[in-house]
């Protein structure tokens, strides 16, 4: 799977998750650039991914990502 | 006086580990009328080591006739009971708001609080009248402050237990029958089996206590709250939940 077109389901999963279909988000994209990404948000977002991706995050893994960069690389660490 | 314990969501694993610390030592006419509901098996274990103390019975409780028809069982053949334990509900969803679904809530309802309120309508009367009851309920810690986001449905249930609570802890005061309720913070049962893991281990992390609550940390607080010594203790939610929610 390309990290392009997991960009793009992530940013589906996004774009539900915050009710917003207009939303954008890049490899920068961080907590800072949407006002509802709190930390709570940030599980459910990583709830919908496993779902979507078929994959099971571990805590120790998401606890430390800074930005939908570092996301894309586990999700695609992940999906081999 | 002789104890009889009704617990609805008995097959629950608060249920099965509430039957037996209730039990043990206890005198020999103390009787548990046990609900389920499709799952009675996890009560054979129980029905065993009791011989003739662990009375199951198998009632939808999200249908009020079936409600209905199990009160009117227990009044023709069972003691009264001195105690009521309300344990069911359906599990947590975790969904946003926009997503609420209203046939399941109904549901949820029905089970949580319209089968309580039916329950004790008829019971907490009988209570009342010999001048002793206990009735427990399980709420959350998600009631207690700001609960969190995408579990409306349950915390709207579970607040609606609280207001029961206190609504029969005054009118029953006088009559020396207390109603309280337990606010577990997340526990480890089957009850999570809808819950991603992901947001189980984030509330264990997350806790001061460094782990999520199991039966074994509430069940001593309820027994607490069923014994005749908590006479005095009525309309309480007790927090149990390793510092992560306090009142």
């Amino acid at each position: 799977m390309t990290e392009q077109a997991i960009l793009e389901s992530i940013q589906e999963i996004f774009r539900d998750n915050f009710d917003d279909d207009t939303l954008v988000i890049t490899r920068d994209t961080c907590a800072d650039d949407i006002e509802d990404w709190d930390s709570l948000e940030q599980i459910n977002l990583l709830t919908a991914i496993e779902k979507k991706f078929q994959i099971k995050f571990k805590l120790a893994d998401v606890r430390g990502l800074k930005d939908v960069g570092d996301l894309l690389d586990l999700v695609k660490r992940m999906v081999g | 006086m002789a104890y009889t314990y009704l617990i609805t969501g008995a097959t629950s694993d608060v249920g099965t580990t509430l039957i037996p610390r209730l039990l043990e030592g206890a005198p020999a006419d103390t009787l548990v009328l046990a609900q389920g509901c499709g799952d009675l098996e996890k009560l054979a274990p129980l029905v065993q080591k009791y011989p003739g103390q662990v009375r199951p019975f198998d009632v939808d409780l999200s249908d009020r006739l079936k409600v209905d028809a199990f009160v009117r069982l227990l009044e023709q053949s069972a003691s009264a009971p001195t105690h009521f334990v309300h344990l069911p509900a359906l599990p947590v969803v975790n969904t946003r708001f926009k997503n609420f679904d209203e046939d399941r809530f109904a549901k949820d309802l029905q089970i949580q609080l319209n089968s309580a309120i039916a329950i004790c309508r008829v019971f907490v009367p009988k209570m009342a009248k010999v001048g002793f009851g206990r009735v427990l309920f399980i709420q959350t810690s998600y009631t207690i402050g700001c609960p969190p986001k995408n579990t409306a449905a349950y915390v709207i249930a579970k607040s609606a237990i609280g207001g029961l609570v206190k609504s029969m802890a005054v009118e029953y005061a006088p009559r020396h029958v207390t109603v309280n309720c337990v606010a577990p913070s997340m526990m480890e049962t089957h009850f999570l089996k809808d819950t991603p893991d992901l947001i189980v281990q984030a509330a264990a992390a997350d806790n001061p206590m460094g782990r999520n609550a199991t039966p074994a940390d509430v069940v001593p607080a309820m027994a607490f709250l069923l014994s005749e010594e908590a006479g005095f203790i009525t309309g309480v939610t007790l927090p149990i939940t390793g510092g992560s929610a306090i009142v």
